[in-house]
């Protein structure tokens, strides 16, 4: 039973399934009773699923990882790649045109999907994507061996969570590498996702099929590469578990609609401008049940907040706004998700707060800054990674203005849209706290992808259980090729600076077989696959950082010459930074390599190691110190 | 649809048993398997079985089952991740003792589904 009463319902309702289930007048729509689909066509998709799995797979070994340039990895993919990637796509819409839903067949065809859009890193590279991911093994690494957080180190000792339960894990099993992990979470966190994902979309949506499709959606939408080994990832995660909990178990109005003159208005408009709102079905547990799912949802957010800075405040007003849509009937909730975060900032990370008050709040309001100035930093670089640059922004504005116009012909056709535009638009009250280095943008896009994508299949989707016609599969199918071809670029638009080789990490494996504890490890560029061990163990330095800053010292061996000067020091330069420097235009084109020739004759420097992946330099101080 | 349940219970009770021992000898690919199951579903799945999250097939077909598995690993993750933190922040570090506390969560959550009524059901529409 739902929470509604079958008399409260109007006649004409956007969810017949919901309707029929409720008043038992007639069978609901499962799988049993939308008509016969032949096993024989569900077999023959799931069969050309394995084939686009396998030509996907084959093809990513067939990319030579030297050739990927500036654009990213779409210059290094073979054709066949796309071939597969069009016949993934091509069966996940006709397994949605059937009669007949069959999950399964659907979990299928989404994981072929995100193996050949996001199994780059593991198929192609053999490693993990991003130098962050090595310094977060590193972290756990830290914490593993001595159980104890210097929150001095580094911001990641304040939000200790997520590295805790990676210590924990390689504690408890023996497991001191934990790479492969690191290599194989794009696919992993993906895989992870499509339950709270598809979960939450139900609660969105007005019938299984659009909730499919906006998962496919999500999937082939999602270009910004958060899904490593991560404290945004598993706190994303849960995140969407919990607003998922929190619509299917505990929808409704958090106060009597008719208790005053707000919340009279309040419920007036939201049932005008969304009347399937108060319709949506919800789960009915048990009041001991719910109580339960209820310490539940607040373990979620304690989670969320000892392991990520922005994740629990992105939370606070995606709560806020079912709250005041008449979604979310616990309206402490929302107040224990500023609590949670805002506590742990004065307690736990305090040591943080008091080195980086201005950093945390210097842009406070500073709405400008925090967007289109954040954004502007980020138009620069090379010709090439322009045109990823661009791609980006053009793809987040088309899943905008898809969402937009879904939002619309929801409202248009009483389909329910007004939660999932709530959802959708509520992150973006953060751009005024901060820029979150420049990345807040980013991240928001993330936020709010699971709900934009609910409102963005409404155009090409009917609100009916029954299958899609022709037009709209194809309709879909043509959406569905333009965002994941955009994808391909955009997500691996800067393939070229993130992804490492194996020469690389065996440049860093000889620093550290090198170099003695404590000494001072210099990067030229803010892009080394480090860290992954001896994360407290050495004083490490960079140069430059990867994107170009306005005060940024350009690159000289008096920089070098002044770190070292004391005890010496060791310098890596490797083929990623080099990437990274002309990609990002922090150096210009050559650089880097004049840099290393120049400052390799000068007197107290000691070639040490050099391979392909890059060269390592000894540089002796006044005390000849290593 | 009781037999899944019960097949699912015993898989977990295999699992949080079986990671009790290894949490301290084993070898290192085994343990990494059972702890990584364990941490990653064990105490999620022990609740959801204990809540009626049963997938049911009135909870497939209504989006429960969904729901269902991903309160089942997010619980799991966050009880993982809590428990490690709290070790830390208590300067009580013992990773096996860890995965022992999660093993007893999974545990009593499943010895507590057993004991519950079996008329009680979660209702999805």
């Amino acid at each position: 039973m739902t929470r509604e009463t079958a008399a409260s319902l109007p006649e004409r309702t956007s969810n017949r399934h919901e309707t029929g289930a409720r008043d038992g007048s007639v069978k609901p729509p499962t799988h049993r009773n939308l008509g016969l689909t032949p096993s024989w066509h569900v077999g023959a998709l799931a069969a050309a699923g394995a084939a686009a799995l396998a030509l996907g797979v084959w093809s990513m070994t067939q990319v030579d990882p030297l050739l990927i340039g500036g654009a990213g990895l779409i210059g290094a993919l073979p054709p066949a790649y796309f071939i597969a990637l069009a016949l993934s796509l091509a069966g996940f819409v006709t397994s949605l045109s059937l009669r007949r839903l069959v999950p399964s067949l659907l979990t299928w065809q989404v994981l072929v999907t995100v193996v050949i859009l996001d199994g780059a890193d593991p198929i192609i590279h053999g490693l993990p994507r991003l130098e962050a991911s090595f310094r977060h093994l590193g972290i756990a690494d830290t914490i593993a061996q001595s159980g104890q957080l210097d929150s001095n180190l580094d911001a990641y000792f304040s939000w200790p969570g997520f590295f805790s339960l990676l210590g924990m894990l390689s504690g408890a099993t023996g497991a001191k590498d934990l790479m492969g992990l690191a290599t194989w979470a794009p696919i992993g966190i993906n895989l992870l996702l499509l339950a709270p994902l598809l979960a939450l979309a139900r609660r969105l949506t007005a019938n299984p099929r659009q909730a499919w499709a906006a998962v496919w959606i999500f999937y082939l939408a999602s270009w910004v590469g958060q899904d490593y080994l991560s404290p945004q990832a598993y706190s994303f995660v849960l995140m969407l578990t919990l607003i998922a909990c929190l619509l299917s178990v505990f929808g409704g109005w958090a106060w009597p609609t008719e208790r005053t003159r707000f919340s009279r208005w309040l419920a007036r408009n939201v049932t005008k401008l969304d009347g399937a709102v108060p319709r949506q079905g919800v789960l009915d547990l048990p009041r001991t049940d719910a109580a339960a799912l209820v310490v539940v949802c607040a373990l979620f957010l304690l989670a969320m907040t000892a392991s990520h800075q922005l994740s629990p405040f992105a939370v606070i007003p995606i709560l806020a706004a079912m709250l005041l849509t008449g979604r979310l009937r616990l309206r402490f909730l929302p107040v224990l998700a500023v609590l949670l975060p805002v506590g742990w900032l004065l307690f736990a990370a305090s040591t943080f707060l008091q080195g980086h008050f201005g950093q945390l709040f210097g842009s406070l309001g500073d709405i400008g800054a925090n967007s289109l100035g954040a954004l502007s930093n980020r138009v620069s670089g090379s010709d090439a990674h322009l045109l990823v640059v661009y791609t980006r922004m053009a793809e987040v504005a088309l899943v905008w203005i898809l969402a937009a116009v879904g939002a619309f012909v929801g409202y248009r056709r009483k389909a329910p849209w007004l939660a999932a535009a709530a959802g959708a638009v509520a992150p973006l009250v953060l751009i005024p706290l901060q820029s979150y280095g420049g990345e807040l943008l980013l991240r928001l896009y993330l936020f709010s992808l699971p709900f934009a994508v609910c409102l963005t299949v409404l155009p090409l989707m009917s609100d009916k259980s029954a299958g899609v016609g022709l037009k709209r599969a194809l309709g879909l199918l043509v959406m569905g090729a333009v965002l994941a071809t955009t994808t391909v670029v955009s997500r691996y638009g800067n393939d070229s600076m993130e992804s490492f080789s194996e020469d690389e990490i065996a440049v860093v494996n000889h620093l550290y077989s090198t170099a003695p504890t404590g000494a001072i490890l210099i990067e030229a560029v803010r892009n080394t696959p480090w860290r992954f061990q001896h994360y407290a163990d050495y004083d490490y330095r960079a140069l430059l950082a990867a994107e170009p800053g306005p005060n940024a010292p350009p690159l000289s061996c008096d920089a070098v010459n002044q770190i070292a000067h004391n005890a010496g020091a060791y310098l890596i330069v490797t083929q990623s930074q080099q990437n990274a420097a002309e990609l990002r235009g922090s150096a210009p084109a050559g650089g880097l390599h004049s840099f290393v020739t120049t400052c390799a004759a000068n007197p107290g420097w000691t070639k040490v190691f050099e391979n392909s992946g890059g060269v390592i330099f000894h540089i002796g101080g006044v005390k000849n110190g290593k | 649809m009781a037999s899944e349940r019960s097949y699912l219970g015993y898989a977990t009770a295999a699992v949080a048993v079986a990671a009790i021992p290894l949490s301290f000898v084993g070898p290192e690919g085994l343990r990494l398997a059972v702890i990584g199951l364990l941490m990653l579903a064990g105490p999620g799945t022990a609740l959801v079985l204990l809540l009626r999250f049963a997938p049911t097939r009135s909870a497939r077909a209504t989006g429960a089952l969904p729901l269902a598995i991903a309160v089942a690993i997010a619980f799991s993750l966050a009880m993982s991740t809590l428990v490690a933190t709290a070790m830390i922040y208590a300067r009580l570090w013992a990773p096996p003792a860890g995965v022992c506390i999660l093993s007893a969560v999974t545990l009593a959550f499943l010895g507590l589904a057993l004991k519950r009524p079996q008329r009680v059901e979660v209702r999805a529409k």
